[in-house]
């Protein structure tokens, strides 16, 4: 019976090892300037730029800045299925390359998960503390947002 | 016995159809073939032998569209979701190299915009307030495509003043009478009708 869980054990440790060496590319620009990123096209002042890198960028846009516990599997492997799926709705990087169209609705869309708590998500923010925007911080944002859609309708 | 009755009533349904239908069609093939003998056909009648039928090329998302309007007036997520999806298999079956230049131009600016506000309604069928908020922006879009596309119904575009505090949104309705998307039974007769499209 011992010797069972020993084995079981063994097994699962061994496991552990090795998809530790499943290790897919980064979501990192190495430093790239985005000339359709959100932030240049519509030239956001350092408040709302501020907001955006530290609560939507990591799974939003082309650079995510990785906790050191991202490199344990499979820990990984999870963030990276939300991140892909994060920027598959909405990339910052790439904003400028969206039609206008669609480019109002994701603005209308933000608004409204921000009034609603809706983003950032609950499972980053439990890590991400700093990541939970204040009320200060969510007016900044809307105001921000609406101002940028008067101009563009 | 009862069932006899019923299907003995469904046939005679059926066959009164067929009859009426089937009355038509060698009255045309007549009218038809008598063009076809004469040498040099009149072009009235020629017309009219030939009715027109104005196809409008928005008509395939406009059906789920509307269905998806009476879901949401009804307060049911279930079925709104579904109309949802139905909208982002029409918006691909789109025939795009039919379009004008100037379609596919709208075409181009609403299409990826219009399927990702149906695919967030077909997802979201338990929650109705996001369904609803995508709806707006739908709306917009199909609006928009209904006018650059065409359609053969006659189509009116109604407007909500209340809905994302109080900027309203618009949607669009096959019939005159207000049945309010946005509000469901909370306010079924809130809006008013704005223009036809």
């Amino acid at each position: 019976m011992k010797k069972k869980i020993k084995i079981i054990f063994a097994v699962l440790a061994a496991l552990f090892l090795l998809i530790q060496f499943y290790q897919p590319a980064r979501n990192a620009d190495n430093g790239q300037v985005h000339t359709a990123d959100l932030i240049n096209i519509y030239q956001a002042p350092d408040s709302v730029q501020a907001i955006l890198k530290k609560a939507c960028y990591d799974c939003h846009s082309a650079n995510t800045r990785y906790p050191w516990y991202s490199y344990l599997q499979p820990v990984r492997f999870m963030m990276e299925n939300h991140i892909s799926t994060g920027k598959a709705d909405l990339n910052f990087s790439e904003f400028g390359s969206y039609p206008k169209r669609r480019q109002i609705s994701k603005l209308n869309s933000m608004q409204q998960t921000i009034k609603n708590d809706d983003m950032p998500l609950t499972s980053y923010t439990w890590i991400h503390r700093d990541a939970v925007l204040s009320k200060e911080e969510k007016t900044i944002m809307i105001d921000w947002i609406n101002n940028l859609l008067n101009t563009l309708k | 016995m009862k069932n006899t009755f019923l299907s003995a009533a469904i046939m005679a349904t059926l066959l009164a159809a067929c009859q009426s239908n089937g009355g038509k069609t060698p009255e045309q093939t007549v009218t038809s073939a008598a063009t076809e003998n004469k040498e040099t056909p009149v072009p009235s009648r020629d017309a009219a032998a030939a009715p027109v039928v104005k196809t409008g090329m928005a008509d395939g998302i406009v059906k789920p569209y509307l269905q998806l309007k009476d879901a949401l007036a009804k307060d049911n997520g279930k079925d709104a979701a579904g109309a949802g999806k139905e909208i982002v298999a029409a918006l691909a079956n789109i025939d795009v190299k039919a379009l004008t230049p100037a379609q596919k131009k709208t075409y181009d600016d609403v299409a990826s915009d219009a399927k990702e506000n149906a695919e967030h309604i077909g997802d979201n069928a338990d929650k109705i307030s996001h369904q609803r908020e995508h709806f707006a922006m739908l709306s917009a879009d199909v609006a928009d495509l209904v006018t650059a596309l065409g359609t053969s119904q006659k189509l009116y575009e109604d407007f909500c003043p209340m809905f994302n505090d109080k900027k309203g949104a618009i949607w669009i309705s096959e019939s005159k009478e207000i049945k309010n998307p946005y509000y469901g039974s909370k306010m079924p007769t809130c809006g008013s009708v704005k223009k036809e499209l």
